[in-house]
């Protein structure tokens, strides 16, 4: 079999220490890939969709208390439980490392969602709807999907390809950072950093090989291009 | 007797039910309208043909963008300004512009909503236009020529080697 390769492996550095959790990554993310809105009664269900989440953890004892923030998105696995278990194949592995999902093959079986440990997958029970006028706002190089399709992050695939584009037009190589998703552009305290990690001088790298480092469930294997930095500031001293 | 009749039965709902699935399998799936009448009969074969005016000149986004772009009213009329005022088409064409309508033309070339086709890219590959529109210089009428279904893209995508990653069209 031919299997096709990259330069890139595109990877994401979060920095919990810069997170304030102010959630604009979450609505950025919203905003950017045409992710419906939930309605109350599926969010009691628990079938509210979005491709970012935060996750909040309490931190010491009253009145010593402290709030943790950890952003929690696909982590494009290199070796991704989602990507076995689906039987069209709408679940993939990309070229970039990225874990694609084809909605235009996926029937729907919701298997995916149910073997991903970072449970980030979320599945359209509903047609979207959108209030007038935000139906306006959708992006146009963005499916949207409808019901009976999962979705999740794609680190904005659709960004990815422009900036390539745009680099194939001038001639040029890709930039570090000149492609970014919309919540890394969107972070105030600049906290999600995203680059390609083939690149060892990319900022994304650099960062990856910080000794802060971290990744989600690393006992389980999945080998995540998502990495996350704590510790070593004034609060975690040593 | 009644056995025979039983046969005969399962027989005939055998050869139906075959011939039904043959039948599904010529009939076409595509059945919108490939050639169909537009608001106004602009010719591509006197244009791009007969004058040899560019596909670029009234497609001008083609180089830069996803979309190659419809030509707006304002383009048309910056030549017919001047050129066959008093022709029938073109009186309807001024019509359009005095009421600052848009000409409704129909979409011939329409790709799903999960497909992301960027001319740009393909224009940078030298793709010539009429690889996938047809030679459009010699139509009054412009017709659809390719099947634009998704075997047909990658066939070409594999012999010039471009990307055939899902995530390439499908975004």
């Amino acid at each position: 079999m031919n299997i096709e390769t990259s330069e890139f492996h595109w990877g994401m550095v979060i920095d919990l220490d810069r997170c304030t959790g102010c959630g604009a990554c979450v609505t950025a993310c919203q905003a950017e890939n045409n992710i419906p809105i939930s309605e109350q009664d599926g969010i009691a269900n628990g079938r509210n969709l979005h491709w970012i989440r935060i996750e909040r953890y309490w931190e010491g004892e009253f009145p010593h208390v402290r709030a943790r923030f950890l952003p929690m998105l696909c982590q494009h696995c290199d070796d991704a439980p989602c990507e076995p278990v689906c039987p069209v194949y709408a679940s993939y592995h990309n070229p970039e490392g990225l874990n694609g999902q084809v909605y235009n093959r996926c029937v729907g079986t919701r298997y995916c969602a149910n073997n991903c440990p970072y449970a980030v997958r979320v599945f359209n029970f509903f047609n979207p709807k959108w209030p007038k006028p935000l139906e306006q706002q959708l992006s146009p190089d963005v499916t949207v999907r409808s019901r009976g399709v999962m979705e999740k992050c794609s680190f904005c695939i659709q960004r990815i390809r422009r900036g390539k584009e745009q680099a194939s037009l001038e001639n040029r190589k890709l930039l570090d950072g000149e492609v970014m998703p919309a919540c890394a552009q969107t972070c105030p305290p600049q906290a999600i950093i995203f680059g390609d990690l083939n690149d060892p001088d990319s900022r994304v790298s650099k960062l990856a090989r910080s000794p802060r480092r971290f990744r989600l469930f690393e006992d389980l294997g999945t080998e995540p291009s998502v990495i996350y930095l704590k510790g070593g500031g004034h609060d975690h001293p040593g | 007797m009644n056995r025979l009749i039983f046969r005969l039965v399962l027989f005939g709902a055998l050869i139906l039910l075959i011939g039904g699935m043959g039948l599904l399998y010529h009939l076409p799936l595509d059945t919108l309208n490939p050639s169909p009448q537009q608001p106004i009969p602009f010719s591509h074969q006197l244009h791009a043909g007969n004058y040899q005016i560019d596909c670029r000149y009234c497609h001008r986004h083609v180089e830069r963008s996803t979309a190659a772009g419809v030509p707006d009213v304002a383009l048309c009329r910056s030549c017919h300004e001047h050129i066959a005022t008093e022709s029938p088409t073109i009186k309807q064409l001024a019509k359009y512009w005095q009421t600052g309508e848009t000409i409704p033309w129909i979409r011939i070339h329409q790709l799903p909503d999960h497909v992301y086709f960027p001319h740009m890219m393909h224009i940078r590959a030298k793709v010539a236009c009429s690889y996938c529109h047809g030679e459009v210089s010699t139509m009054t009428q412009v017709q659809r020529v390719a099947s634009l279904n998704m075997g047909w893209c990658l066939n070409c995508h594999r012999e010039n080697q471009a990307g055939i990653d899902c995530w390439t069209c499908h975004i």
